[in-house]
């Protein structure tokens, strides 16, 4: 047997899973998007992209669209700029904490969504941490959970371990003895960073990036129970859609729309990122 | 006056002295070599001098001016590193003008003195590839053209052939002494390879756990080292240890030799260098001489070392192979072999 056939008889396993819990799923949410609906919320068997036609016309679909993606490129955005920092230490310190420092920093993975959620709450809370620090200084209070503000906040800190991760694997080509270079060339330190520094991050900046848009954009716990109620994004949608509504063909469609429209986002970072290797 | 000065240098990490209570001068437009066994604090030395490590004490003064305190970006040291740590992202042209660039040099200067940097090490025709385009070699000429580019007070280099292979190290140790003397900079070389320190810097300071045990010229250095350590990092050498009796030598195995500048009593030890050793024909005689065993013959192409057990110690002696007298000798055969004794070294053992 090839080498080669081996390597593909290896992924077999990989691949079944991968078929069985994604692609049949996909498949069936794909079909279930063409059935209809009646009036009066009764699934009709159906071939027909009427649903889809009907999502499009719907103004609420293209603020819901507009709202994921700005939320989501926004907390990426954030959750990236706080993690560079701290990463860029983790990965140059030698202090013996260095493990627990790093241990620490993707420590949120360890919490589930629920949990975190509630400890945002006593933060966050209208009687919570922040607000009782705000009235000690006589300063009025603010509303900073179930509204937009909150979720930005928790998703931002729900998806800066995974951007961490991310920029900790790709720093992994940075070399101290470049900016070393840099500085017996007679760069000072902001321009080490810019020159030598910052450029050989930037496909792991990218990387992060990306995945933290990813999880914004799918991420449910966090805008929903956050959002209390308040925030419309395509995954709360979909989730009333499917459990409360019980218009399953718009669910589905919807489901099958995010998908394309995260398809679409991963061929541009795709395509950007090459550019920036090259 | 000298042009660099390092002025009782000490630096320790962790408790360790790394670099104890260095000094040394070096005259401007001089090549230094630092030779040293790993860890002998050659290179911690060399990036205080870059300004890349702090001193714990002591000071560096270049041109008079006393540097010690001053950030690495405003000292103007060349530096070529043993990785040569080019910027990946960057073309070769973009590299060797960083420095350039951050000097200030604008447009038409900066292309011109780039160019100039780029076609002193022979690259003109690689300005625009990237590093990992080019091979080893290529590479670290790169970096010496970028460290030279700035006109350098001082260039320091750390083992800037180590990553090469042997026949190309030979080939760009002699382009880069030209290049360096066409450029006229003052150099600092770091090296734990004696030949390449020896072929190349006008001076050579040899260091042992931090402290520098000789400093001279190149000959000085391999002829009359001044400290057994000397002697045995730099070049091969026989040594014995014996006790000075009557105004000679009784080595192990009984034998007596004889030296210049032996102390009334106490014991020594003696180095000779291989290349000072010879071997004695039937009825020839040495002013020091032993007999021993052919323990093996280690042909190296143009010198072959016949290693010689004796009753005293391992002797090796270099024969010539340009005639083909060395056949002659074979392993277990019994052999005289003698030097003079001015090429005798007596060292307080």
């Amino acid at each position: 047997m090839t080498s080669r056939r081996a390597g593909w008889l290896l992924c077999l396993p990989a691949f079944a899973i991968l078929a069985a819990a994604f692609v049949w799923p996909m498949l069936l949410l794909a079909r279930m998007s063409l059935n209809q609906t009646s009036d009066t919320g009764v699934l009709i068997p159906a071939l027909s992209v009427a649903t889809y036609g009907r999502l499009a016309a719907d103004p609420f679909t293209w603020q819901l669209t507009r709202d994921s993606l700005v939320m989501s490129a926004g907390t990426a955005s954030i959750a990236v700029l706080l993690a560079y920092p701290m990463t860029l230490f983790l990965f140059r310190t030698q202090s013996r904490f260095r493990t627990l420092l790093a241990v620490a920093a993707i420590a949120p993975l360890l919490v589930s969504g629920t949990a975190r959620v509630i400890g945002w709450l006593t933060i966050l809370g209208d009687g919570g941490l922040v607000n009782a620090l705000l009235g000690l200084l006589w300063l009025p209070r603010q509303h900073l959970f179930n509204n937009w503000t909150g979720v930005w906040i928790g998703l931002t800190e729900s998806v800066m371990p995974y951007t961490v991760l991310t920029l900790l694997a790709g720093f992994g080509r940075l070399d101290q003895r470049l900016e070393e270079a840099a500085a017996t060339l007679g760069a000072a330190p902001l321009h080490r960073f810019w020159l030598v520094t910052f450029p050989l991050t930037l496909p792991a900046v990218t990387a992060a990036w990306s995945l933290g848009f990813v999880l914004s954009v799918s991420a449910f716990i966090t805008p929903h129970l956050m959002g209390g109620g308040r925030v419309f994004v395509l995954a709360t949608e979909i989730y009333d859609a499917a459990t409360q509504t019980l218009d399953w063909p718009a669910a589905a469609a919807l489901s099958v729309y995010s998908l394309v429209l995260l398809l679409l986002i991963f061929i541009a970072q795709g395509a950007v990122s090459k550019r920036l290797a090259g | 006056m000298s042009y660099l000065v390092i002025d009782h240098l000490t630096r320790s990490y962790a408790g360790r002295p790394v670099v104890q209570d260095l000094s040394l001068s070096v005259e401007r437009g001089t090549f230094l070599a630092l030779l040293g066994p790993s860890g002998c604090g050659k290179t911690t030395t060399l990036r205080m001098i870059a300004g890349l490590d702090t001193p714990d004490g002591g000071e560096i003064r270049v041109d008079g001016r006393n540097i010690t305190g001053v950030a690495p970006h405003k000292r103007r040291m060349g530096v070529v590193f043993q990785s040569y740590a080019l910027f990946p992202h960057m073309s070769i042209g973009s590299n060797v003008a960083f420095g350039l660039r951050m000097h200030g040099l604008a447009g038409g200067e900066r292309r011109r003195r780039m160019a100039e940097a780029i076609a002193l090490v022979g690259l003109a025709d690689h300005t625009d590839k990237r590093p990992r385009q080019l091979s080893g070699g290529q590479q670290q000429r790169v970096a010496l053209a970028r460290a030279l580019a700035i006109r350098p007070d001082v260039l320091l280099l750390d083992e800037p052939l180590s990553a090469l292979d042997a026949k190309l190290r030979k080939d760009l140790r002699e382009e880069m002494r030209g290049i360096l003397r066409r450029a006229g900079a003052t150099t600092v070389f770091v090296t734990h390879d004696q030949a390449e320190a020896l072929s190349i810097a006008d001076v050579v300071a040899v260091m042992n756990q931090g402290r520098i045990e000789q400093i001279g010229a190149p000959e000085e250095i391999f002829e009359r080292p001044s400290t057994p350590f000397v002697a045995s990092f730099v070049g091969r050498s026989a040594s014995f240890t014996g006790i000075v009796e009557d105004g000679a030598v009784r080595v192990e195995g009984g034998a007596v030799l004889h030296g210049n500048g032996l102390p009334a009593s106490g014991p020594v030890r003696i180095v000779v260098r291989p290349h000072r050793i010879r071997v004695l024909a039937e009825g020839d005689g040495a002013q020091n001489a032993l007999s021993g065993t052919i323990a093996a013959l280690d042909y190296t192409g143009e010198l072959v070392e016949i290693i010689v057990d004796t009753p005293t110690g391992r002797v090796p002696v270099n024969v010539a192979t340009a005639d083909a007298a060395w056949h002659r000798y074979g392993a277990g055969q019994t052999i005289r072999v003698g030097w003079d004794v001015a090429d005798t070294l007596v060292f307080p053992a």
